[in-house]
């Protein structure tokens, strides 16, 4: 199995300035393809901040990050936009959708982003929304959707355009635990289909069953990283 | 004691101006961008409006000083019917006494009187049409700034002499030079032949196109005589201590000779109906543009108070339930509106003055246009008038608009039901 | 192009998705213009009727006098009538009108008033299209022929001098050979001018009456001409110079300076009202433009989470306003047509007569939308309006605002 994700020596330190906050210290992390990673912790322990630097939505003050063999805490911000585009999909905890969409214009935007044509975008959409579970949804915008309806969008956005990873961050959090539990066994199912990767923060103990792997944080340490049997 | 008793003897909700103030000055400043951009808003349109406004009035101010200072006067008395039709005969008689009786109303500063008629000029080889004016070199210098514009020559010295001043225009058109004899030719009070042989002492340029082109100024005296006048006049010219003091002195004036059947007092806005038509009418455009900036202004700054009232719909909630009164909300609403336009209008009054005082000391030139100008009798440079008024009309009626624009946004909270309101995002 | 047509269609669905916002900018952006336009119209209308009044009032596009005439408008400057070579000029196509006049100061007396006026005398056929007096006949006729020995004076100044149709007025000149010149004439006609200066300014008689009276021979004051097409004139003025050498050949511009000067002055208060304008709006787009921006912090970084690069962020944003830009300039020059559409027969200034002479105009201004004010308001509002919302689309695009999205 190659390296997805690897991270060396990674530290993150917010307003470095004066009262700094060290958010991440001296991460050292692999994820494989095809894993189901989770990262669990207390809040304030630095998930989303590691999620942000391996997405690349945010810079580390100091060590590296890779994607795929990629070094992305290097790059510009026009470049981690089209990283962010091709090899990671983002599942936010809540305001995962762009309000004034539909939900398979939700799912479609990325593939346009990509510059694919319009018959393909409709064929990927539809059976992506299909595979989530949302046929005959396609055409309402967010705002009519549920809110674990609207989270699946999001994982079919994520997933849609193959990346090399998903990162979710506290997806289940603003959700029941029944619909938590159909969402989370809907990205098992796809990472079990598919091979996709996925890497879940989170502090519902529900996801923690889901996974196979689970990294533990505390105050910005790897302080534990099992592989269930 | 019953429930009732419990609920009625909770104070009531009177929490003072200070708290209203300390709320609303801090929300001013939670979003510190979008206030500076409103306070700019607000500013602008108050500098604009402060400038324009006293350059409005200091133009208008200078045109009425200008036509009026140099023929016209304050205030003229006449004989009813002449302004309407110059007629030789419709004349102010016995005019020593009656100017004597203006001259002592208060407020007047100045009189001199006049005779006019259109007669024939001729030099030894031209001939052209003219007005001739007969008026009292003495007291002439102090109602007309026509002596003081003599470019050639001096001004008129006797009361009787054979003397004459000539429009510059006029003179070339004549081909005339100082030293010169004329030939004035026209019709006597009786309808004879009425003629005076003057020697041009003087040539004036009084800056006024129309009078450069057709004025002789003689000596009232020889006037009266050659056109057998005797003692009548055509119009006694009054100054006074300013144009405010214009409508009080004429009414002081029509008493003074009420006794004197016949007489009519006109004031400069009578005299010069065209000037003041030519304000009004400049005036209205200014009201146009300026109510429409207000408008655009207005819209401009709705949307912020809009905004600041809907992003905030759930802190408004959190207020409800915990038993604020709408009332009370919308208060402090509209006190933050209060500030930012008081602040503004402030900051925009003050920039306005500042720059409209100093133009006031150093005028505006509008060099290309002078002779332009002249004709709208505007001198070269402008000096806006910085006064009460000019200073407090903009931004009162930007104050008056944007009030209105900021009730509207104030009032949805009063609808605001906390439940709802805290659900919003 | 698959990525311009989604963010033409995120921009156009976020406009659409706060109405009362984009609603209220409208109307500042429409109102704005449309004060813009419709201020710009009437000086246009203002503009126009001064220089139609200097061209109609006898000016013509362009005159032709014996040198000195203009510093001197006397009979001892008076000229030949046109030669061959001239003559054939004024045959060409590109001359709509012309004719001779003998123009010189004279004095109208009646039996009750005496008034100084400027003697024209014309060829009552030949002023038709060269200038106004044809057609301003209000009572009694219009001159027959250059032998008419009638007069016809303004309808202002025959009530200064108390006379009318059918009365005797007597006019006084100097002759050419210096005596005093005077004649008998009865009036004709009355004529109406847009101006009352006009009316007491202006006697006509035949030319070939006047001629005899001031003993001129075959010498005139003037000649005007008028063009088919007022681009013409440089062209064709200086082809007259050369044929009509020795003479005095001037276009309207510089017979009447405070025309063009006045036209000059009109340019620069537009501008500069447009400006004033434009300012006003700009505040309340970039204040609207930046709410819009900042309260959809979360969909920006949402969209930036997804891959959107930074400058299609921005160019959404700068779409945005284009749209609400775009549809405000719509709505205002529609309410400027309309408006101008209502004024379409004039503005009646007749109650404010006098005070509009002032400012050079006649008793109706027609307000005109001159296309380049059109273009230029709208360019101005439309160009600058993008220019100034980039500010708040770069706040957009900046970064990726990491706070908004991760937490709730």
């Amino acid at each position: 199995m190659t390296d997805i994700v690897a991270c060396h020596d990674l530290s993150k330190t917010y307003r470095p300035d004066h009262l700094a906050v060290d958010a991440l210290t001296d991460i050292e992390l692999t994820i494989a393809e095809g894993e189901f990673a989770s990262l669990v912790g207390p809040s304030g322990s630095g998930k989303t901040t590691l999620l942000n630097l391996i997405g690349g939505l945010d810079t580390p003050t100091a060590g590296e990050v890779y994607l795929r063999g990629q070094r992305v805490d290097t790059l510009a911000p026009g470049e981690l936009a089209d990283l962010r585009l091709n090899h990671v999909g983002f599942v936010f905890q809540a305001y995962n959708l762009i309000p004034v969409l539909t939900a398979r214009e939700n799912v479609e935007l990325v593939m346009e982003l990509q510059g694919l044509g319009t018959a393909d975008r409709a064929r990927l959409s539809r059976d992506i929304l299909h595979e989530v579970g949302l046929e005959g949804l396609g055409d309402r915008r967010p705002a009519e959707l549920s809110g674990g309806q609207q989270q699946r969008v999001a994982v079919a956005r994520a997933i849609v355009s193959h990346p090399a990873v998903v990162l979710a961050d506290e997806p289940t959090a603003n959700l029941d635990s029944q619909t938590a539990s159909s969402l989370l066994e809907l990205m098992r199912e796809l990472n079990q289909r598919h091979g996709i990767t996925f890497i879940i923060s989170t502090h519902d103990p529900m996801v923690m069953e889901f996974a196979r792997r689970r990294v533990m944080l505390r105050d910005g340490r790897i302080v534990d990283d099992t592989v269930a049997a | 004691m019953s429930a009732g008793t419990v609920i009625r003897s909770t104070s009531p909700q009177r929490p003072g101006l200070r708290l209203y103030l300390r709320l609303a000055w801090r929300n001013v400043w939670r979003n510190p961008r979008r206030t500076l951009l409103t306070l700019s808003a607000v500013a602008f349109a108050a500098v604009i409006l402060v400038f324009m406004v006293s350059m409005q009035l200091g133009g208008y101010g200078a045109m009425i000083r200008g036509a009026t200072g140099v023929f016209t006067g304050d205030l003229q008395v006449q004989a009813e019917g002449y302004h309407a039709k110059q007629r030789l005969r419709t004349a102010i008689a016995d005019a020593s006494s009656v100017e004597a009786r203006v001259a002592a109303v208060p407020g007047v500063t100045a009189v001199s009187s006049r005779a006019q008629a259109f007669a024939l000029v001729s030099s030894a080889t031209r001939t052209y049409g003219g007005m001739i004016v007969g008026v009292d070199p003495a007291k002439e210098p102090s109602v007309s700034t026509i002596p003081r514009t003599i470019r050639k020559g001096r001004y008129l010295s006797g009361a009787t002499s054979d003397e004459a001043v000539v429009g510059q225009a006029l003179a070339s058109n004549l081909s005339l030079t100082v030293g010169d004899e004329i030939t004035v030719l026209g019709q006597g009070l009786d309808g004879s032949l009425a003629v005076a042989v003057l020697k041009v002492v003087g040539i004036f340029s009084s800056g006024v196109p129309e009078l450069d082109r057709q004025t002789v100024e003689m000596p009232l005296a020889s006037f009266q005589s050659a056109f057998l006048l005797g003692d009548r006049v055509h119009a006694i010219v009054v100054r006074t201590g300013g144009l405010e003091a214009v409508p009080h002195v004429a009414g002081l004036i029509r008493a003074a000779i009420a006794n004197r059947p016949g007489l009519t007092v006109l004031r400069w806005d009578q005299l010069l109906e065209g000037l003041k038509q030519g304000i009004a009418m400049d005036a209205a455009v200014g009201w146009f543009l300026y109510t429409a900036l207000v408008l655009v202004v207005t819209f401009s700054i709705l949307n912020t108070f809009l905004m600041s009232v809907l992003e905030r719909t759930r802190e408004f909630g959190v207020f409800l339930a915990l038993g604020t009164r709408p009332r009370i909300l919308g208060r402090v609403v509209i006190l933050e509106s209060v500030i930012l336009l008081l602040l503004g209008l402030a900051i925009g009054t003050l920039a306005g003055a500042g720059i409209t005082a100093y133009a006031g000391v150093h005028g505006i030139a509008f060099s290309s246009s002078e002779e332009l100008l002249a004709q709208w009798s505007l001198p070269a440079r402008i000096y806006p008038r910085l006064d009460l008024l000019s200073v407090t009309l903009g931004p009162a009626a930007i104050l008056l608009a944007t009030l209105v624009a900021a009730l509207f946004p104030a009032r949805r909270i009063r609808r605001l039901r906390p439940v709802d309101a805290m659900k919003a995002v | 192009m698959a990525r311009l047509a989604l963010l033409l269609r995120l921009a156009r669905r976020s406009v659409l998705r706060n109405r009362r916002r984009t609603l209220i900018i409208l109307v500042a952006i429409s109102v704005a213009l449309w004060a813009m336009i419709f201020f710009a119209a009437l000086t246009r209308g203002w503009e126009n009727d001064v220089v139609h009044n200097a061209i109609f009032t006898l000016t013509g596009h362009l005159q032709v006098h014996a040198p000195g005439y203009r510093d001197d408008p006397s009979v001892d400057h008076s000229m030949k009538p046109p030669n061959a070579t001239v003559a054939q000029l004024l045959a060409g196509t590109e001359v709509a009108a012309w004719g001779t006049r003998v123009r010189v100061p004279a004095v109208v007396m009646s039996e009750h008033d005496t008034a100084g006026v400027t003697l024209v005398g014309i060829d009552p056929a030949a002023e038709r299209g060269l200038s106004f007096i044809a057609d301003a006949v209000h009572t009694g006729r219009y001159l027959d022929s250059p032998d008419d020995r009638g007069i016809l004076i303004g309808r202002a100044l025959a009530d200064r001098l108390g006379t009318g149709v059918g009365k005797r007025v007597v006019v006084m000149s100097q002759a050419a050979d210096h005596s005093v010149a005077d004649r008998g004439f009865r009036v004709v006609g009355l004529f109406e001018g847009d101006r009352e200066a006009t009316e007491m300014a202006y006697v006509f008689v035949g030319r070939r009456t006047a001629m005899t009276m001031l003993k001129l021979g075959s010498r005139v004051s003037e000649l005007a001409v008028m063009l088919r097409d007022r681009r013409q004139l440089p062209a064709f003025l200086a082809r007259l110079r050369t044929a009509a050498s020795g003479l005095d050949v001037q276009p309207w511009t510089t017979l009447e300076p405070m025309a063009q000067a006045m036209v000059a002055l009109g340019q620069a208060w537009i501008w500069m009202f447009f400006v004033v304008m434009y300012v006003a709006m700009a505040f309340g787009l970039v204040n609207t433009m930046l709410m819009a921006v900042m309260e959809r912090t979360r969909e920006f970084g949402m969209l930036q989470a997804l891959g959107m690069r930074p400058r299609l962020i921005l160019i959404q944003v700068v779409f945005e306003s284009c749209f609400l830009l775009a549809a405000g300039a719509a709505a205002g020059i529609g309410l400027a047509a309309g408006t101008l559409s209502l004024l379409h027969g004039g503005i009646n200034l007749s109650i404010l007569a006098q005070g509009a002479e002032m400012w050079g105009m006649g008793k109706v201004i027609y307000p005109a939308a001159a296309v380049v004010d059109v273009i230029g308001a709208t360019a101005l509002v439309v160009v600058l309006g993008v220019f100034s919302s980039l500010y708040p689309a770069w706040r957009a695009a900046r970064r990726v605002p990491i706070e908004a999205i991760t937490r709730n």
